[in-house]
This record gives structure tokens, C-alpha cells and sequence, in this order.
């Protein structure tokens, strides 16, 4: 984007007062996302505070997610913090910062009594130095014979590894851990030294490598790799020396905007679901050219110039799909010619019709084609990002469909399509699992088994022929990556709504009469993974649901009836009386508002709240019963021996 | 002395630094009168002042620039356009 023109910066700047004044938040938003293109740092402070002006209407109107976020680290951390507040503010987030003390960054991990360890703090951002992290690797790797070098970088990764354990066995916040950035004034040169196997870099290379799975290996703990950041950027340009002596400022000035881009791009997907669908159009963006005029053979797609940018795009949409996100055509074509296309290209396309798990090729608007994929995907339209290269489909979808993420490419420059994606963040996730890579077979199955529903003559004849299996499963083995990924995108089916972080999952298996249990559902089609999931705690002789959620592809077939008889049965062995639920209701669960009374529960007034429904279900009287459709595997009342202190 | 003396450029700065309104602005504005001006927000306002100017300053003159006056004049020696 251009840069702004004096003129058009103040501009900008009187309109910002204003609507800062008027409290207009999302104005607010749109014009500090013009102002931080003029790259000033008065700039950015001042986009800071005006985020900080209307923090609260942001949160309360437009969803804006507060974070208490406390900072341990060794180095001023101080004129990058306005940069961080605009970039998370920018992608929907307001953090509220504590910073601990330089010297005291051991302390605030490993005491019980420390600021951090009392702060209860959402999020904590580990940002240490090499000096800190291993202070001696310059040394040993200076004569470059490597002699105690591997055993200095399994020692500094087990120093901060501790601090991090000792952390995590007693709070929940999420932790990001920056790592190293691979030091440039180093004795032998940029080529010398990376020759050198034991010289700084390698070893530095290492011990970013170590660090990353030591964060893999601890729960809501994710690796911050600040030296790919600084080497796409440039590590020469990335220090300042004359600051970091003087003030250890361990960035340059420069180099704010980019470091704090990249941490608040670390941070956002341990708060946000990745979206799931990717819905392209044809026409000069799958291939170049107009279908419907230049007809299959004059499409442009190849091996060769310009050909290629789009066989990029389309390589590049693969890349997406292996990653488990479900690929669209949402196109204004004639579908047979849509398809002959695809059959006499197929050397110069990168992928096959069949790799779409839908399409949408006819003459409707395109609005209501990706309303209906989200009806027939059972997905919100929160999971879809449209991708198109004419500005006005765009701005339809952008108004018709605000939930839906618009990436709107360069029509006239292929070549940029690519960069044009992976710049945004949309679909960054943390861990990939199994559920994820086999997402697309999952949703050809549900199109089969809508054909049969189509065919047969009730329901419940319809849901016998499926032969669905639920295997019941510790939470935490489920892996518990996969349960925390529930927790955190479930949205229909969801009765509470609580973002539970994997160590509090944990708590709740550990707990002595807790319960958190998760189903893994297929049948006659295919394996739908684990989708669903409990968390329940024992509270005198009463069996309280904390969570309970099912991933909105397997509503309905009874299995949301066959994990509440789940906790039932467990709770009746503990020898509970009663079954507590709670409804809390939010924008998308209207769906499971009235499970609890489905299912024999009474509603407990006393405890009711505004927002929170409180349901008993007295255990002497009734136990829910699992469908009688629905085969369960699995020993639901594992390790209940261990588990259980025996009911009051 | 009254504000107008001062480059636009660099009331702005520190007004937005230092969150204070531009009419407190004058040459005499210093740290020791303004309680905002603390050593962060000091090395904050010197950085953008560098960015705003494209002049670095020699890190032992830094925790001197601690009144407008100065800073003014420590940019004049640097050669740096303030009008």
C-alpha cells in the first residue's frame, strides 16, 4: 500500500480524534488501520491510545477480546509495547500489559508468590535474551571444536524448561516463548561460520530447535520463532547494537512493526479457531481467462508464463487442503463446461475437480451459494474465506456476509495471488491433528449419508441404517490437542461455552470424582474423529457438568444423548444423586437451549442466573439411556476406581 | 514561550507520547515538570523523535535530552530540518 502524504496523515488524524471522542469504535478501528500506514512511530502511539480510549466499548460491541498479558523478559521490552496494542488491535484483541522486572524474570516463574504467579494472567510472553537463555554458547563455540557446546544447549533448554513446568503446575495462561535470534557479528563471517558445525549459528540453529519442542512438549505453550522473523526481515537490520548496549533494545527501531506483526500472529491462534473453508472462483483466479468465452482449450493454465502464477495458486490450494482445509468452487460458470475443463486440462491444472469437497458453479448470486455450503457443511459462515478477483463480487460478500473473511487478488498480477494469501492469517493453527488431514473425506461421507436420508422412510430408520460406533475416551488422550481444539471452535452445540486451556482439562481428569471424557463417533461411511467432549466435577454428592459440546457435523444422530448417559452412568457408580447442567446462553447455541429439559432435567430457579440456566436431574429417579441405535465401545467408567473419593 | 515556536512535527510527537495535549508544550516542557515523563517513556519519545528526523544520537547524550529545549537543540546540532 502507498504510503500516506502529510496531508492526507493529518487528515486521518483529526477524523480518529473524533471518532474517538464519539466513541465510534469501528471507525476507530478502520482509521487506525489508515494511519499505521504512514510507519511513524507518533503514529503508532497514537493509534496505542486511542485503542486504549475505547477498550471498553470495543470489548463490550465489537467482540474485542481483553488479555491480561504479563511479560517476562531480560531486554526493554517498553517502545515496542504500542506496537504490540495496535497489531492486536488490529486483529481483534486488546492487551493489557504487565511487565516483570529485568533481573527478575526467574523469580517471577519460579516463586509461588511472584507478581506473575498471582497476576492470573490470560497470556504470558516469555521474551528472553541468548545471554539469558544460554550466555555462555559464545564462548564454548568460539574456538569452533564444539567441545561442551551440545551439552551447554540441552542444559539452557532444561533451565527454561523448568521455568516454564514450574509456571504451568500452577496457572493456566497461555505461554508464547520467543527464541533466539541468530547472532550476524559473529567471528568467521556469514559463510565461515555456518560452515562451522559447532561455530555460534549452528549452534543457535539448535538450540532454537530444542526450544521448539520443548514448548511443544507443554500444554497452551507455543514457540515464538523470532529468528525466521528477523531473517525475512534481516538479521543485519534487525539490531540496533547502539541501542541494545545502551538501553538493551534488543530490536531496531526499524524492525518494530515487523516483530510485533509476527508476535501478535503467534498469539492470535491460541484464542482463535483456524477457518475451515476455502471458497475460490474460476475465472482469472483458478486459471486465467474467462470459461465461458475462451473456452476450455483458451483458459490459461501451465507450465508456462503466465500460465504458471496461476498453477501456484492452485499448488498452493493443495498445500491448504493436505492441511485439512476444505477447498470451494463458488464460481459463475456453466457446470458441464466446468467440468470439461477440468477433464481435457487436467496436465496444466494442479489439482482435480474432486479435490472441491463442494461446488457452487450456476448463475445464483454468490452470497447465497456460500450460505448454502454453510448449510449443507453444517459450518458457520465465521469458517469460510471467499477468494475472488473481481472487486465487486467482493464487496457483495463483504456486505452481504460480514463473517465471511474476503480476500479479494490482484487480477491484473497472478504473480501475486500466492503472497496475496499467505499473508493473511486465517488459517494459522497451532497443531494440526489427525481430525483435521481427514476432514475432507468426513464431509464427502456426510454427503453420502444425506443421500440416504433422503431415501429412507423415518428418522430413526435413517439413523439404524448408519450403524454409528461411539468410542468413549479419556479427554486427555484424545490427544488432548484435539480436545482443547474442540473446546475452542465448538459453537452450536456447546452448552456453556467455556474455553477450557489443555491444563484445565487436565484438572478436570485429575480431579478425585472429575470427569472428562471425549467421544470418537464413526459409522458405516467413515470415522468423524472425536467430536464431542465432557468435563464434569464432583461437588459433595452432586455430579456438575462444567462443559459440554459436540461438533455441529454429528448433531442429531443421538450421540449428544449417549455422552450425557455417559456421565450419568460414571456419576451413578460414584454413588451421586444428582446430574448438574447449566445453559449459558451465547450468539450460536440456540441449538442445545433445550437438551437439559429433553432429557428429564428440572429447572433449578434458585440458581439461575440472567445469562446461566441451572438443570438437576435427581439419578434415583432416571438415568439417560444411550440411544438404542448407537453401539458404544470403549469402558466408560475407566480408571473410575482411582478416580472417585466415594459420594458424601 | 508559547507552543508555536515549536516544529509541529515535534509537538506532535511528544504529545503523542506523552499523552499530554499540545498547548503544555513549550521549550521549557522538561522531565522533572511532567509526570509522564519517565525513562521509558523518555527512550520512547527519543526513538520516535530519530524515526521521525532520520538522526541517531550518541547514547551518552540521551538521558540528557530531558527538556524540549534540549532536544531541540541537540537536533539543530545534527543538522536536522525542523521547519
Amino acid at each position: 500500500m502507498p504510503m500516506l502524504i502529510e496531508s492526507e496523515r493529518q487528515a486521518i488524524r483529526q477524523k480518529l480524534t473524533t471518532a474517538i471522542s464519539q466513541k465510534k469504535t469501528e471507525d476507530v478501528v478502520l482509521l487506525a488501520r489508515e494511519l499505521v500506514r504512514s510507519g511513524k512511530s507518533s503514529d503508532i502511539q497514537y493509534c496505542a491510545s486511542a485503542f486504549s480510549n475505547v477498550a471498553v466499548e470495543l470489548a463490550a460491541q465489537n467482540g474485542f477480546k481483553k488479555l491480561k498479558t504479563f511479560v517476562v523478559r531480560s531486554v526493554t521490552v517498553e517502545p515496542i509495547l504500542p506496537f504490540l496494542k495496535v497489531e492486536a488491535g488490529l486483529a481483534g484483541y486488546i492487551l493489557d500489559f504487565e511487565i516483570g522486572g529485568y533481573g527478575s524474570y526467574m523469580d517471577e516463574m519460579l516463586n509461588p508468590q511472584s507478581e506473575l504467579n498471582t497476576s492470573r494472567a490470560e497470556l504470558v510472553l516469555v521474551l528472553l535474551d541468548m545471554e539469558e537463555i544460554s550466555g555462555r554458547l559464545p564462548v564454548l563455540c568460539a574456538d569452533g571444536r564444539g567441545v561442551g557446546v551440545e551439552q551447554e544447549i540441552v542444559e539452557s533448554v532444561g533451565r527454561v524448561g523448568q521455568m516454564l513446568r514450574s509456571y504451568r503446575a500452577r496457572n493456566a495462561g497461555r505461554l508464547v516463548v520467543q527464541g533466539c535470534v541468530v547472532p550476524h557479528l559473529t567471528s568467521l563471517g556469514p559463510v565461515g561460520e555456518g560452515l562451522l558445525k559447532y561455530g555460534l549459528v549452528n549452534a543457535v540453529k539448535q538450540l532454537n530447535r530444542l526450544l521448539l519442542e520443548l514448548c511443544g512438549s507443554i500444554s497452551d505453550c507455543v514457540f515464538f520463532d523470532i529468528d525466521e522473523v528477523a531473517a525475512r526481515y534481516g538479521r543485519i537490520a534487525w539490531r540496533d547494537q547502539r541501542l541494545f548496549l545502551s538501553s538493551r533494545l534488543p530490536i531496531s527501531t526499524a524492525a518494530f512493526g515487523a516483530y510485533a506483526a509476527a508476535l501478535v500472529r503467534t498469539i492470535c491462534p491460541l484464542f482463535r479457531a483456524p477457518r475451515k473453508v476455502l471458497c475460490t472462483d474460476l475465472d482469472n483466479t483458478l486459471w486465467g481467462g474467462v470459461l465461458g468465452e475462451e473456452g476450455p482449450h483458451g483458459i490459461v493454465t501451465g507450465n508456462a508464463f503466465p500460465g504458471n502464477c496461476y498453477l501456484e495458486y492452485q499448488k498452493y490450494l493443495t498445500g491448504l487442503a493436505a492441511r485439512g482445509v476444505l477447498l470451494a468452487i463458488v464460481s459463475k460458470n456453466n457446470h458441464t463446461e466446468v467440468e470439461e475443463a477440468f477433464q481435457l486440462r487436467s496436465a496444466d491444472l494442479a489439482l482435480e475437480l474432486d479435490a472441491f469437497v463442494a461446488k457452487k458453479i450456476g448463475w445464483n448470486e454468490k452470497a447465497e451459494a456460500i450460505k448454502e455450503l454453510a448449510t449443507e457443511l453444517s459450518l458457520g459462515l465465521d469458517s469460510f474465506v471467499f477468494v475472488d478477483d473481481s472487486p465487486v463480487e467482493c464487496a457483495a460478500i463483504r456486505r452481504y456476509l460480514p463473517e465471511v473473511a474476503v480476500v479479494e487478488l490482484p487480477g491484473d498480477k497472478p504473480w501475486e495471488f500466492v503472497k496475496t494469501l499467505a499473508d493473511q492469517w486465517f488459517f494459522d493453527s497451532l497443531a494440526i491433528t489427525d481430525d483435521d488431514i481427514n476432514r475432507q473425506k468426513e464431509y464427502e461421507a456426510q454427503a453420502q449419508r444425506n443421500a440416504l436420508l433422503t431415501n429412507a422412510d423415518s428418522k430413526e430408520e435413517f439413523l439404524k441404517s448408519l450403524s454409528i460406533v461411539c468410542t468413549f475416551i479419556d479427554a486427555v488422550d484424545a490427544p488432548l490437542a484435539r480436545s482443547v481444539q474442540l473446546l475452542a471452535k465448538t459453537n452450536q452445540f456447546n452448552l456453556t461455552t467455556r474455553r477450557r486451556t489443555s491444563a484445565e482439562v487436565e484438572r478436570f481428569a485429575e480431579a478425585p470424582g472429575g470427569q472428562a471424557v471425549a467421544v470418537r463417533v464413526r459409522d458405516r461411511f467413515g470415522d468423524a474423529g472425536v467430536v464431542g467432549l465432557v468435563l464434569a466435577a464432583q461437588e459433595g454428592d452432586r455430579c456438575v457438568i462444567d462443559s459440554l459440546l459436540l461438533s455441529c457435523r454429528v448433531i442429531g444422530r443421538g450421540i449428544e444423548t449417549a455422552l450425557l448417559a455417559c456421565v450419568a452412568e460414571r456419576a451413578v457408580r460414584m454413588g451421586l444423586r444428582w446430574l448438574i447442567g447449566e445453559y449459558i446462553e451465547s450468539k450460536k447455541n440456540a441449538p442445545c437451549k433445550s437438551f437439559y429439559p429433553e432429557h428429564g432435567f428440572e429447572r433449578e430457579p434458585r440458581r439461575s442466573g440472567e445469562d446461566s440456566v441451572i438443570y438437576r436431574l435427581d439419578l434415583r429417579e432416571r438415568i439417560p439411556a444411550k440411544p438404542s441405535w448407537l453401539t458404544v465401545e470403549g469402558d466408560i467408567t475407566y480408571e473410575l476406581a482411582a478416580n472417585t473419593t466415594g459420594a458424601l | 514561550m508559547s507552543s508555536q515556536q515549536i516544529p509541529p512535527a515535534l509537538c506532535d510527537i511528544i504529545a503523542d507520547t506523552l499523552e499530554i495535549s499540545r498547548e503544555e508544550i513549550t521549550s521549557d516542557l522538561s522531565a522533572e515538570s511532567t509526570e509522564t515523563w519517565d525513562s521509558f517513556r523518555h527512550l520512547q519519545l527519543i526513538l520516535s523523535i530519530e524515526d521521525e528526523y532520520g538522526v541517531q544520537f550518541d547514547p551518552q547524550r540521551i538521558p540528557e535530552l530531558t527538556t524540549v529545549a534540549r532536544i531541540e537543540e541537540a537536533l539543530q546540532q545534527k543538522g536536522a530540518k525542523l521547519r
